[in-house]
């Protein structure tokens, strides 16, 4: 524990400072974060909404779709499970490099696959990753595709249900509905409960997509918080300011975190406490 | 309450210089004695750290001269080649204080990282070598924070110029380039002749009236906005103002050169946009995707294994034939323990025999005047081999060293930070979406307190 | 089997293999890619199969970096990250999920806080203590934190453990069993989907792991393959259809691992099935 705390308290520490890597550390209260409310720095609220955006759209998305999948290929008469695994789990094992090239293929406004789609359907063609007002849905496109990890949280959870309760539900006379309503979902809750707060987490921290495709653009309108933090820490050098910035965003989330605990107790049913 | 903030700035300040402190230290050991050369003493071998980047031949020829240096000098030296993501593993580095002792690094970081007394000055050392003449190597590619302190010189010279497919200007029977300055293209010529360059799917040039600018095959040049700054300084603007108190990229001279450029997108249809650039292949030349192209010489490394009919010539002019020049520093630290032995590595590196490779095989220009003048030395690099094509002495060479002005990168303060609000404005000339006037405009007031001038001066 | 079932059955079937080839893409683009001259890959429309297969590609991206030594020492990490986030996860996960001891929650809390400040400001902190540590170019930094366990994997398990009945080990208490033999003989044995995942999640981690080698590593010796593969792609120039034959060779072991990791899904719905 200790490798994680002492290095987090001394950004905390860091974050009353001015510290530029180079100079020795100088005490200047709470000067890094005025700055950043009264608008001094100018991409604050522009990072924390467009990361807002993202992931309102990324998390329910992210949980629906990977819940689904999973439970689909959960399915008994599904053949070739294991190709099927793997396969959707191949996504999130492909370097970053090679995906992202194939992105900016799918996106391109000219050849692009996307847009050949949608004109040959004669819908409207986008601009993608190239406007301001597309780029973050398109970004939350491109990670629900590498949800592998996700995918594969929610089937191991799955194997963990006991047959005997389908078995009884069917005894029962319950259908299929019923049993996914009553059984699968009230049993996968603290799965699911866990796929939301780490997926949350992460989602808050979204940074590869925006060094890689984008930096940040057009206009800032993918100027994620994290790669703001990280841009002010290794380009600018200004390690103070970056890590009252990074206290705001870990503020953020702990108080998100500690929503979703709260609420949990009324519907994450944990076996072990019943 | 006032007490209680004191007490807490105490705290932090104790915490932090302990901290700071503790990591300084550890370091600090045998730094005074290495120095003197004790009398009968056991010395410690001198081993010295050289931290670069590059691709795998650029790797691969700074390893051989740097072994090469250990085999002449008996100076050990450890190579550091980062493959990746160089500022942030040498800031890493910095703060825990196990900087190298030389090595590469980016311009941004090498000024501000200068200014504050990280990089060791080689003004003395430079002074006090008689090898060593200042003169020798080009004005343009020193790094200084102020006069006196000199934290380096580019690692390498890099200048602008065009660069094309030969046949297809042949084809369309459009006059060659220009190599020289003074018959440089003015920007008329230049977008007539990049119109009768661009053609839509049916073969249709940008002249002829049905020409479909939603299909084009072949664009006529690209001047990636990347490289905007060589258009800027032609029409007699720059970053800054003169006096380093304007942003320079406001005044009128820059809005129109900048605007010329989105025009040859937008208005002209003769360049990519940059959604179209994504689309374009490294090989977009030799593919005929791209008949003419402004870059950088390092482009010449890579053109020179392709396969097609490559030629160079001097930039279009909007008021004055001149060229960009480019080329981030090598530094010395100044936490290193052999100063003396670093800046031995330091002349090695810099002289043009020891990277021969790199030079003759086009990504890097020499730093010594020499390399430009004597026709013996400029054989070594500049004639006859693919890298350098027919014309490159010309518009390349005599070009960088007469008429390059260096990019703000060696001297403007903040830059970094400037270009954080600059770039995403730019953007929106970039895609077409408001004109330079309106967005360099606009921007000028949020960047006005961010001008610092320049540094050196 | 009714007809309206076998319609529904293969609907299913085809959204799954829609899905599969959308998931297969990058794969394959990664393939055709690492046969084609740098020329052919950037075609447009792009070719789907290369003509000429340019198979000398993987000769080359294998001879340019020294790829064997970077793919043992990234097995040595990796192996060593594995076996230590397998045993320090389980423990931590069964003491936060089973035992009693005061401060439980306050510590809960700060491991999940642990994942909430982005990585980006605790870097040089980290290092600065690696660095007094005399750690810096070792594994050390790479491995060790693993073993004294990652937040990800011990909440990920306690959620797991959460969900078996507690009347398990009740009984086995009752039986005379001690704490570590209810881990051992019926935690353990019933939490294994779970404990795969983690295997996979951690191999991943540390195979694909960038930032760590690159800020911990200086002599090029010691480098893994994820740093290795940087080395085809420079500022100005990159060696695409190298880094895609490297990347290909790179990803190999993983899908392997992954093939067979998740087979034992299967026995894990066996035994729950049994027990349950």
């Amino acid at each position: 524990m200790l490798f994680v705390i002492l290095p987090m308290i001394t950004s905390l520490l860091l974050s009353f400072t001015d510290y530029r890597i180079v100079n020795t550390p100088k005490f200047i209260g709470f000067e890094n974060y005025t700055r950043l409310f009264d608008g001094t720095d100018q991409y604050f609220y522009n990072s924390l909404w467009v990361t807002f955006k993202y992931v309102i759209l990324r998390v329910p998305l992210g949980l629906v779709f990977s819940f689904i999948i999973a439970f689909v290929l959960n399915m008994d008469f599904i053949r070739g499970k294991s190709v099927f695994r793997t396969i959707f789990y191949l996504p999130s094992i492909v370097p970053a490099v090679a995906s992202s090239m194939i992105w900016i293929w799918l996106f391109s406004p000219d050849l692009g696959l996307f847009n050949s789609f949608l004109g040959a359907l004669n819908l409207p063609t986008l601009d993608w990753l190239y406007a301001e007002e597309t780029v973050v849905p398109s970004i939350v496109m491109m990670s629900l595709w590498g949800m592998g990890s996700t995918i594969i949280i929610f089937l191991a959870g799955l194997q963990g249900v006991p047959r005997s309760l389908y078995e009884a539900a069917i005894v029962d006379g319950a259908g299929a509905l019923r049993k996914f309503r009553h059984i699968t979902i009230p049993m996968m809750t603290p799965i699911i409960f866990f796929n939301l707060i780490m997926g949350s987490i992460g989602a808050f921290q979204v940074f590869t997509e925006a060094l890689i495709m984008t930096q940040g653009g057009p206009n800032n309108a993918s100027l994620f918080y994290n790669y703001y933090i990280y841009r002010q820490a290794f380009q600018f050098g200004e390690m103070g300011q970056a890590s009252a910035i990074a206290w705001i965003l870990f503020m953020i989330i702990l108080l998100v975190t500690v929503i979703f605990f709260r609420t949990s107790k009324s519907w994450v049913f944990y076996e072990s406490e019943v | 309450m006032r007490k209680g903030k004191r007490f807490a700035g105490w705290v932090l300040s104790a915490v932090l210089a302990l901290t700071f402190s503790l990591t300084a230290c550890s370091d600090s050991g045998g730094s005074s004695q290495s120095q003197t050369n004790g009398a009968g003493g056991k010395e410690e071998p001198v081993k010295l750290k050289f931290s670069f980047w590059g691709d795998t031949i650029e790797k691969k020829t700074v390893t051989e001269a740097l072994k090469r240096f250990e085999e002449k000098t008996g100076i050990e030296v450890e190579p550091m080649h980062v493959p990746a993501d160089y500022l942030t593993k040498l800031t890493t580095m910095v703060a825990g204080n196990v900087a190298p002792d030389l090595g590469y690094l980016s311009s941004g970081a090498a000024l501000s990282w200068g200014a504050d007394g990280k990089l060791l000055n080689l003004a003395p050392l430079i002074e006090k070598d008689p090898d060593f003449k200042k003169e020798d190597y080009l004005d343009q590619v020193w790094y200084e924070i102020a006069p006196g302190n000199v934290i380096g010189m580019s690692t390498a010279v890099e200048g602008y110029g065009l660069m094309y497919n030969k046949d297809l200007l042949l084809e369309a029977g459009v006059e060659l380039p220009p190599t020289e300055a003074a018959k440089a293209w003015d920007w008329d010529t230049f977008v007539e002749y990049a119109k009768k360059l661009t053609l839509d799917d049916q073969g249709r040039n940008a002249l002829d009236p049905d020409f479909n600018p939603e299909k084009i095959r072949q664009f006529g040049l690209q001047y990636d906005p990347y490289n905007m700054m060589a258009a800027v300084v032609s029409n007699g603007g720059n970053f800054l103002t003169e006096d380093g108190k304007g942003f320079g990229l406001a005044r009128p001279e820059a809005i129109e050169a900048i605007q010329k450029l989105a025009d040859l997108m937008y208005v002209h249809h003769v360049s990519p946009t940059p959604l179209q650039t994504k689309n374009l292949p490294d090989t977009a030349l030799q593919t005929k995707k791209v008949a003419m192209t402004v870059s950088g010489n390092w482009a010449l490394q890579a053109f020179a294994e392709q396969d097609f009919n490559l030629g160079v010539g001097v930039l279009p002019k909007l008021k004055e034939s001149n060229t960009l020049l480019d080329g981030a520093p090598t530094v010395i630290f100044q936490s290193t323990k052999h100063p003396e032995e670093a800046w031995l590595l330091y002349k090695y590196m810099a002289d043009p025999e020891s990277v021969l490779p790199l030079i003759e095989g086009g990504l890097w220009m020499p730093l010594k005047k020499e390399w430009y003048t004597n026709p013996e030395l400029i054989n070594k690099w500049a004639a006859g081999n693919k890298a350098h094509p027919e014309g490159y002495t010309e518009a390349y060479m005599k070009q960088t060293i007469e008429n390059g002005i260096r990019t703000p990168g060696f001297e403007v303060k903040n830059l970094d930070k400037i270009n954080a609000l600059v770039t995403p404005a730019l953007d929106l000339v970039w895609t077409g979406k408001t004109t330079a006037e309106q967005a360099l405009k606009e921007v000028e007031p949020k960047v006005q307190p961010l001008i610092q001038g320049y540094y050196g001066r | 089997m009714s007809r309206k079932r076998r319609i529904s059955q293969w609907t299913v079937y085809l959204i799954l293999i829609l899905g599969a080839c959308f998931c297969l893409l990058p794969l394959f683009w990664l393939v055709r890619s690492s046969m084609m001259s740098s020329l052919q890959i950037f075609e447009m429309p792009p070719k789907w199969i290369p003509s000429p297969f340019h198979l000398e590609n993987y000769v080359e991206a294998l001879t340019t970096i020294d790829f064997f030594r970077f793919f043992r020492n990234t097995l040595t990490i990796t192996v060593s990250c594995l076996i230590g986030a397998l045993i320090s996860s389980s423990l931590g996960a069964y003491s936060y999920a089973r035992l009693d001891w005061p401060g439980k929650k306050f510590f809960f809390g700060l491991l999940l806080a642990s994942m909430m400040l982005p990585g980006a400001v605790t870097l040089i902190p980290t290092f600065i203590g690696w660095r007094l540590a005399e750690l810096i170019n070792t594994y050390v930094p790479l491995i060790l934190p693993v073993w004294f366990g990652s937040a990800f994997d011990i909440f990920l398990l306690r959620q797991f453990y959460s969900s078996i009945p507690r009347d398990m080990d009740e009984a086995a208490y009752v039986d005379g069993a001690g704490p570590w033999t209810i881990f051992s003989r019926i935690i353990i044995p019933l939490s294994k989907p779970p404990l795969i995942v983690i295997g996979l999640f951690s191999f991943m981690n540390s195979w694909n792991d960038f930032m760590g080698p690159l800020v911990y590593l200086n002599e090029e010796s010691k480098f893994t393959m994820a740093l290795g593969l940087q080395m085809f792609q420079s500022l100005h120039s990159a060696q695409w259809h190298l880094l895609m034959a490297a990347s290909t060779v790179v990803i190999l072991p993983v899908i392997v691992v992954f093939f067979i990791g998740q087979r034992y899904f299967i026995e894990g719905i066996t035994l729950t099935g049994m027990k349950g």
